[in-house]
């Protein structure tokens, strides 16, 4: 039991694309046996079985096939929900219902059943067909505004950020309605909204609104919430190289100034506390950004913190892949896989100290999995299998 | 059998003991936002958190933090000095009693009070202790300081916000406090699963800085499977098919790759189409070298309609377009409010509601009818060393004259 915590946990996973995959993923590491529910029809683009992308979200997963447009499916995909304790899938609202599989009709078939259903804007309300992908969410969530150094030119964030949010969200919802089963022996529907979930990172900032009637704007690298200065993002040596430093009090500030070698600039009276540095802060910032631009990040990140100062690198794509935190720590991880040879991708930041997450296998090829699923665990006969599989049902 | 009564509530009968700063007050929040009973231990005099802004009228004071508000909702609230030899006796009779805490003390700090994990674990093999710090518990780094703008920057979130030739740009809010607190909740349901197996509890490590890492998408995946760094591209998507679009009266998300011929044809209707309908553009990797151009006559055509026109028009269409929203639209979303995602919570002792942003799911089987404001300053001291530890009210004057409370 030790080797895998939610052994014996069976998921039947129609997600696609990220923030689906990523919260199955999350199911997989530790254990559960995610079957993921693929057409030969949509595996295209990013949802080929052998793209960096698709065996980066499916590790650990298992994959069958099933043609959802045949008539026949769906007594086939109902079978599966027998034996099943999770059904989860992130289509728009009316995709599932339209294949005869409503949680009304999954329930009917094994009455504890739980089915968590993903989409952008919920299953309910009056934008609940929208279409929408990651930066969809932000942007109407509000980060993509408030990302940015002025008002007039909104940023936002450089990728699908949402996904993953929504991804964590919706492992939380189904391990607690795991957990509720266990215990009251009963199932549920969950209803999750990306734009929800997205908008909940921003709770402190809308309560600002809803009781103060402040209307938030961008902030560019300040610190919104605290005080905070310095507090920013400053050059180094080398191209495109950049640090951050986050001074929160005094003490930090004189570490800061001992470190710098007690410069006259930092010396005059407009520095001299936190709320002349605030007032002063874009004059502060070009004085420190002088300073930094003689050192490489890491110099400046090292000295500071041996000083007691919050200061980090601003870590590109290679930084991370050989940050010597992340590498003493193990954090990427390597699987072999059959087309893709080996890869490499972020391992889960869950540790649990007495058992933590096994990256048993790469993600799937596609139906690699048709005969275990279909045979040794439905009970399906070689010569049931060949019928499905010659109608087209199964491909 | 419908469900009623307190076993309605998902995590109804967990109790967990939070010890966390801002750093990770949200994971305990997620856990008591769908029914578990959260105590948040605060030293005498509150915690650090309390002091993190916003404020209600926008004054500085430990009962006005609005981040502390959200971030605390549904839990208990008691006051203990665990530097005290008192205060950790105390914590260890709750900690015999709870099945979870959750903590963001530097790596070396419990252990220095003998309230780490082998400790607390001896006292109740059971508990489950998760522990959310800047860099998790080991490595070179683990005693480096910390803060949002440190494990944005550690995490290679901010190297891919921003405009090209322009400075790294941290996403608004404190994201890695956030994340970090979401994959210490997830560990914990997973640990939490685990123990009704073993009947032991275990010691969960959550690092600030891979919380980022974990969630940058397509960052990593381009590059440990196509050698590319990827880089600042300000608004443009990094697909070269999307980006942010200026209108009459604010700006527009749109896509243009699936939708490229539909939308070339609009843009024709309106005379606007420029050379777009070039036989050349039809090709998408033409389309991706010389996405400059199509940004410029898109903008020309987005600057003579409104952000409300094209989304609807979008959607129409069924492109996943969206006007690009502030704080007080999101408040007064159509969509949001139909779903009664906003809640009124109750500040009884200054007689006022105000709305909050709810859970981002509904359950069919089990609902929490009423939020909880976050607590006050030892609100819940009487009920919790009395009602729970059976303390004598005079015991209690003498830990509070000593400090410990």
């Amino acid at each position: 039991m030790d080797e895998n915590v939610l052994q014996g946990i069976r998921v039947l996973d129609f997600t696609w694309l990220l923030a689906g995959p990523y919260a199955t993923r999350i199911l997989a590491d530790f254990g559960a046996e995610v079957i993921k529910v693929q057409s030969r029809k949509t595996t295209t683009g990013t949802e080929s079985n052998v793209t960096g992308y698709f065996n980066t979200w499916n590790r650990n997963k298992l994959s069958i096939t099933i043609d959802m447009t045949h008539p026949e499916s769906k007594e086939l995909v109902l079978n599966l929900v027998k034996i099943s304790d999770v059904v989860i899938e992130n289509f728009t609202p009316r995709v599932m219902a339209n294949w005869g599989l409503s949680y009304e009709t999954l329930k009917e078939t094994k009455p504890d059943i739980i089915m968590a259903s993903i989409s952008g804007m919920g299953q309910t309300g009056p934008w609940r067909d929208f279409a929408a992908l990651g930066p969809t969410i932000q942007a109407l969530s509000g980060i993509t505004y408030l990302t940015s150094f002025n008002r007039g030119s909104p940023v936002g964030i450089g990728y699908s950020y949402a996904d993953p949010v929504t991804g964590l969200f919706a492992a939380l919802a189904i391990l607690a309605a795991l957990g509720y089963r266990t215990r009251t022996g009963r199932g549920q529907y969950i209803d999750m909204s990306e734009y929800e979930a997205m908008c909940s990172l921003l709770g402190p900032t809308i309560l600002d609104y809803s009781v103060n009637y402040n209307l938030a704007v961008p902030r560019g690298n300040t610190s919104e919430y605290m005080p905070a200065s310095p507090h920013g993002c400053y050059k180094c040596l080398g191209d495109d190289k950049w640090c951050v430093i986050a001074v929160f009090t005094e003490e930090e500030w004189h570490a800061l100034c001992r470190t710098m070698g007690d410069p006259t600039w930092a010396k005059q009276e407009k520095f001299s506390s936190l709320l002349r540095r605030l007032e002063h802060q874009e004059e502060l910032d070009e004085f420190l950004g002088q300073w930094t631009s003689n050192y490489t990040p890491e110099e400046v990140m090292d000295m500071l913190q041996e000083a007691g100062v919050v200061s980090g690198v601003v870590s590109n794509a290679v930084d991370l892949a050989n940050d010597p935190q992340l590498k003493s720590r193990g954090f990427f991880i390597q699987l072999h896989h059959p087309v893709l040879g080996n890869t490499n991708s972020d391992g889960t930041p869950i540790r649990l100290s007495r058992t933590p997450a096994r990256y048993r296998r790469p993600a799937p090829l596609l139906g690699q999995h048709n005969r275990y699923v279909y045979k040794d665990l439905l009970g399906l006969s070689e010569e049931q299998l060949r019928q499905y599989i010659e109608k087209g049902i199964i491909s | 059998m419908a469900p009623e009564g307190k076993d309605t509530a998902l995590l109804a009968g967990l109790r967990v003991l939070d010890l966390a700063d801002e750093k990770a007050c949200f994971c305990s929040k997620l856990l008591a936002d769908i029914g578990a009973e959260v105590i948040k231990v605060e030293r005498p005099g509150g915690d650090a958190a309390r002091w993190v802004g916003p404020f209600q009228n926008n004054t500085s004071h430990p009962e006005k933090s609005l981040s502390f508000w959200h971030n605390n909702t549904n839990k208990l609230g008691i006051s203990l000095n665990l530097e005290s030899k008192e205060g950790r006796r105390i914590f260890l009779s709750l900690a015999r009693q709870a099945d979870v805490v959750v903590e963001t003390f530097p790596p070396e700090y419990l252990s220095n009070f003998k309230l780490n994990y082998e400790v607390l674990s001896r006292e109740n093999p059971r508990l489950i202790l998760a522990s959310v710090t800047g860099f998790g518990q080991t490595g070179p780094y683990k005693e480096y300081k910390s803060s949002d703008i440190a494990a944005s920057a550690l995490g290679g979130q901010m190297y891919v916000c921003g405009a090209p030739g322009a400075p790294p740009l941290r996403p608004y809010g404190q994201h890695s406090y956030y994340i970090a607190s979401l994959f210490a909740a997830v560990g914990i349901l997973i640990a939490l699963h685990e123990r009704n197996l073993s009947d032991r509890g275990q010691h969960i490590d959550i690092s600030l800085q891979e919380a980022v890492v974990a969630t940058l998408e397509h960052v990593m995946v381009r590059y440990f499977f196509e050698k590319v760094v990827p880089r600042r591209q300000g608004n443009l998507h990094w697909t070269n098919s999307a980006c942010i679009s200026p209108c009459k009266d604010g700006y527009i998300l749109i896509t243009f790759n699936r939708e490229w011929e539909t939308l070339v044809d609009l843009l024709d209707t309106e005379g606007m189409a420029a050379d777009l309908k070039e036989e050349r553009w039809r090709e998408e990797a033409y389309r991706r070298q010389h996405v400059g151009h199509i940004i410029g006559v898109l903008a020309d055509w987005t600057n003579t309609h409104t952000t409300a026109d094209l989304f609807e028009l979008g959607q129409l269409l069924r492109f996943p377009w969206a006007p690009v929203c502030s704080v007080g639209e999101v408040f007064n979303s159509p969509q949001l409010r139909a779903r009664s995602f906003f809640i009124p919570v109750d500040h009884p002792e200054i007689s006022a509601s105000f709305t909050y942003c709810g859970a981002p799911y509904k359950f069919s089987g089990s609902y929490r009818n009423k939020w909880r404001r976050a607590p006050l300053i030892g609100e819940h001291n009487a009920q919790v060393y009395y009602e729970e530890l059976g303390l004598l009210p005079e015991e209690l004057a003498k830990l509070s004259s000593e400090n410990v409370i």
